[in-house]
């Protein structure tokens, strides 16, 4: 256990060094876990278009069709603009059925730090770095 | 395991990291490929060009005026990436291999206080004064900051704006001396001077809250930092700090290099207001304070 949370923390840490993150605001380590990122299905249903992290929301149904909603975080509003992802996108994704790539909250519930958004037309929309957390400066952050 | 302060990883943690950085763009390459559309593939870093010297004002020095984005392509695409392992190079500041960051030297009861407060990366980034948006302050609006500045200089002034938090200072660079006994603040008591082609900042009395870094790297009231700016090319600038503190640091510390790339964009609004979703954090700040 202790060589696994030792290889964990090691992770963790290595993406700090060596990427220069956006995350800016709250420790993406701390909330969210680097090592558990994959793919969500399910309807982009609302979104908050707000700094320092926009969010969005999803309801994922399970294989027995119970839905959950689920939060997603994304990076910051220049940052979102800046890598050609707009609020109108946002906007064309409510109430359609998206993937989103998300690493995963370690406390298990039902949020993510997203890093890739696709939209129903197939268009993938970069919504964050969560796996290579851009902390500028230093090379770290 | 122990986590030594502004030194270096060890060689696993860099192959995890370089192997992780290698996946993501994989996974996100054969997701496109199933899809139609246009796809933000993991680009190639085109660095700027130098351009040609850099521009003077009429004072002679050189007009470090512009917006800055840390690294080297000049924007803030998080689409910028190189192949694995190069992916950071697009927005790191420096160059750990060429230019290495020195060990930062902590006094032992500063060191001793510092592994204390901060076991592992996952306690920093939990205390980190940035949650609470504070300001970065001195030299953190430059060496711990992803977003762009945009700077103006003008004879016998330097001012910075910061998107982050939509902060901004502004500096005499005109060699008059620190006012006596300056009430500390965020962005500290600044003077600056020219020295040849490099503006020379000193700062005092810069409030104790502020981190020299992301590190967590804390200082008293004490701390002396010298900023050095310059513009070697038209796209290029360059920020050197060097850190003194008698209370915390054995001796002076200086930074290596940090280099900005010139933008052509105007900078955004950045205020840090949303705090809805902080409620999981704190909770989990709580948690980890309780254990």
């Amino acid at each position: 256990m202790k060589h696994v949370l030792c290889g964990a923390a090691v992770t963790v840490i290595g993406f700090l060094v060596l990427a220069t993150p956006t995350f800016g605001h709250h420790s993406f380590g701390a909330e969210f876990d680097a090592k558990n990122c994959h793919n969500i299905a399910g309807i982009f249903t609302k979104f908050d278009w707000s700094n320092p992290h926009a969010y969005f929301y999803m309801d994922v149904k399970d294989d027995g069709g119970k839905v959950t909603g689920w939060t997603l975080e994304s990076i910051s509003l220049s940052s979102l603009r800046r890598s050609g992802t707009t609020r109108q996108d946002f906007i064309a994704a409510t109430g359609k059925t998206v993937t989103v790539r998300a690493c995963m909250a370690k406390n298990g519930e039902p949020r993510a730090s997203a890093e890739v958004l696709t939209m129903p037309d197939g268009r993938q929309l970069r919504v964050g770095n969560a796996g290579n957390r851009d902390d500028g400066g230093g090379g770290v952050y | 395991m122990k986590l030594r302060f502004g030194s270096y990883l060890p060689l696993s943690a860099s192959v995890l990291a370089v192997l992780f950085v290698t996946w993501i763009p994989a996974v996100a390459q054969s997701q496109g490929s199933a899809k139609t559309g246009a796809i933000p593939q993991l680009q190639e870093i085109k660095a700027l060009p130098k351009g040609g010297p850099a521009p003077r004002n009429a004072d002679g020095h050189p007009d470090l005026s512009g917006v800055w984005f840390p690294g080297v392509t000049g924007d803030g695409n998080l689409n910028d990436a190189g192949l694995a392992g190069d992916y950071t190079r697009a927005r790191q500041s420096f160059d750990r291999k060429k230019t290495p960051e020195a060990p930062y030297p902590f006094q032992p009861w500063a060191a001793a206080k510092y592994k204390e407060m901060y076991p592992s990366d996952v306690e920093i980034q939990l205390h980190s004064p940035a949650v609470n948006c504070t300001p970065r302050g001195v030299p953190a609006m430059f060496v711990w900051n992803p977003y762009p500045i945009q700077l103006v200089t003008t004879p016998g002034q330097f001012v910075q704006l910061n998107e982050m938090d939509v902060d901004f200072r502004i500096v005499p660079t005109d060699g008059r001396p620190h006012a006596k006994d300056p009430d500390p603040s965020f962005h500290g008591d600044a003077v600056g001077h020219w020295e040849g082609d490099t503006l020379v900042i000193d700062v005092v009395a810069i409030d104790e809250r502020t981190w020299n870094n992301r590190l967590g790297w804390f200082h008293s009231d004490q701390e002396h930092v010298i900023e050095r700016i310059t513009r070697p090319s038209m796209n290029y600038l360059t920020y050197e700090v060097t850190i003194e503190d008698p209370k915390v640091l054995t001796k002076p510390w200086t930074s290596p290099p940090y280099t900005f790339s010139l933008g052509h964009e105007p900078l955004q609004e950045f205020y840090c207001t949303h705090t809805e979703e902080r409620t999981q954090f704190s909770e989990l700040k709580k948690k980890i304070e309780t254990k």
